[in-house]
């Protein structure tokens, strides 16, 4: 080998191995087939939970900021706590004016009262109270008591009328039930008009997608099994909300008895319709979040008579006996996990 | 030695170096990388699986939590604060680890299989 061509070999190699240590540079490790797009979330405390919000494009910084102050901008009005809120002035002083957020929530929640026949009772509150779920200091009323608490419940006494929302003395309301959701539709609004069209939000296990994951796959949601932290099940979504309530979220002991935070506004005690878990996905935070408590305490007949009856919404619930019932709409993006392959399910058509 | 034969030898040993690095990074054990925050702001960013079994407090507005690391697993052991879901919810798996009254999370700083979990 001359010289000329020892040299020419030499540099073809060491070119080769350039090529081949960029092409290793660009390919080495796991694909993030994302990586183009612009991704911001920001987590946070607020109404009671803890917040993540996620959401993919240009303006995502922005679009994120705004979701994020609207919540906190709207966990002030719906407190029952804050003495400022708008909640608390309807509460103490009878009769409140209401800004439009609040008013098409209390609107929105008298109605699903109506619906779900009194399952769902936003005049609770006193009674959540006695229970000591709102303060976790718990304690078991005697029937007496919740007799006695019970006079001062029912939706049906208050009135909004325009904005003006009017609460008898005795009364009190919470827009717990279907506030988080709410509060999920108006951040996820916040998001669109910043040109969002990719996100997930996290409002304490209320989940609410905009649109698909960027690369176009749909959000895989895994549901809490009541059994344990894992989940039992995945569902795939775009453009949902997926709303789960359970009474292993919140509950106390005594004497050997489970209490959990899911009252039935009928007796005032935990609600015991044989249903452990319902999970509710829709197009709306707010109609998913006071589904998800109502048919929890409806029980499974009644949430299935429901949802034939409206057919916007579908459901999944845990019986006691651990049967699984799911509903025909998502038949097809619902999976149990791997460990709980054994679960029975049965489809609602 | 000739000239193109350092030559051909430094291209030969940059070449097996990009080999081994590449092959470093697909193999390379995976790591479980969990972050703790405290109202927003990030304590610690552990990866569990080089961590050695520990126990430490963060403290918030003199309340105590007590974080305990095993065999590659973390759980929150104890905490002054009412109502003990932080410790209730057990060892760290898919859902995050929240102690509302003490603002602290204990979470995955990259999920795995699903999004999110509602819960």
């Amino acid at each position: 080998m001359d010289r000329k061509s020892a040299v020419f070999t030499a540099r073809l190699i060491t070119y080769i191995v350039l090529i081949i240590m960029l092409i290793a540079q660009t390919s080495c490790g796991k694909d993030e087939k994302n990586n183009d797009v612009k991704k911001s979330d920001e987590s946070f405390f607020a109404m009671d939970t803890y917040i993540t919000v996620t959401a993919y494009g240009e303006n995502s910084d922005e679009a994120v900021k705004a979701a994020e102050n609207k919540i906190t901008a709207l966990e002030k009005l719906w407190s029952v706590t804050d003495q400022n809120s708008e909640v608390y002035a309807a509460n103490h002083n009878g009769t409140a004016g209401l800004s439009d957020d609040t008013a098409e929530l209390v609107r929105f929640a008298l109605d699903m009262c109506d619906t779900t026949d009194g399952a769902l009772d936003i005049s609770l509150y006193p009674v959540l109270t006695a229970w000591g779920f709102t303060t976790d200091e718990h304690h078991v009323p005697t029937d007496a008591e919740l007799a006695a608490l019970l006079e001062n419940v029912g939706y049906d006494r208050i009135t909004l009328d325009g904005n003006t929302l009017t609460v008898p003395d005795g009364v009190q309301i919470d827009l717990g039930a279907v506030g988080k959701g709410y509060a999920g539709d108006l951040a996820v609004q916040e998001l669109k008009a910043n040109g969002i069209t990719s996100a997930l939000l996290d409002l304490g296990g209320n989940i609410q997608t905009i649109g698909t994951k960027p690369d176009g796959s749909t959000w895989k949601i895994g549901v809490r099994s009541p059994y344990g932290d894992g989940s039992f099940a995945t569902v795939s979504v775009k453009d949902k909300a997926v709303i789960t309530s359970g009474g292993y979220e919140r509950y106390f002991e005594e004497n050997g008895e489970v209490y959990w935070h899911i009252l039935d506004p009928k007796t005032g005690k935990p609600a015991h319709s044989g249903l452990l878990s319902v999970t509710v996905i829709g197009d709306e935070g707010r109609l998913c979040d006071s589904l998800s408590t109502s048919l929890f305490v409806m029980g499974i007949d009644r949430a299935e008579q429901l949802w034939k009856e409206r057919m916007d919404f579908d459901f999944i619930a845990v019986s006691e006996k651990g049967d699984i019932y799911i509903t025909e709409g998502i038949k097809n993006d619902f999976e149990l996990s791997e460990s709980y392959k054994g679960l029975n399910v049965s489809v609602i058509k | 030695m000739s000239r193109n034969k350092v030559l051909a030898i430094t291209a030969a040993v940059i070449f097996l170096g990009a080999v081994i690095w590449c092959a470093v990074i697909l193999l390379k054990p995976k790591s479980n990388i969990v972050n703790i925050t405290q109202d927003g702001t990030l304590l610690y960013s552990l990866d569990l699986s080089r961590e050695k079994d520990r126990t430490f407090t963060v403290e918030y507005k003199d309340r105590k939590n007590t974080i305990e690391i095993k065999d590659g697993r973390i759980r929150m052991l104890e905490a002054e604060c009412p109502d003990h879901i932080c410790v209730d919810t057990g060892w760290l798996e898919d859902v995050p680890i929240v102690c509302l009254p003490n603002r602290l999370v204990i979470d995955h700083a990259d999920k795995t299989d699903t999004d999110a979990q509602t819960r």
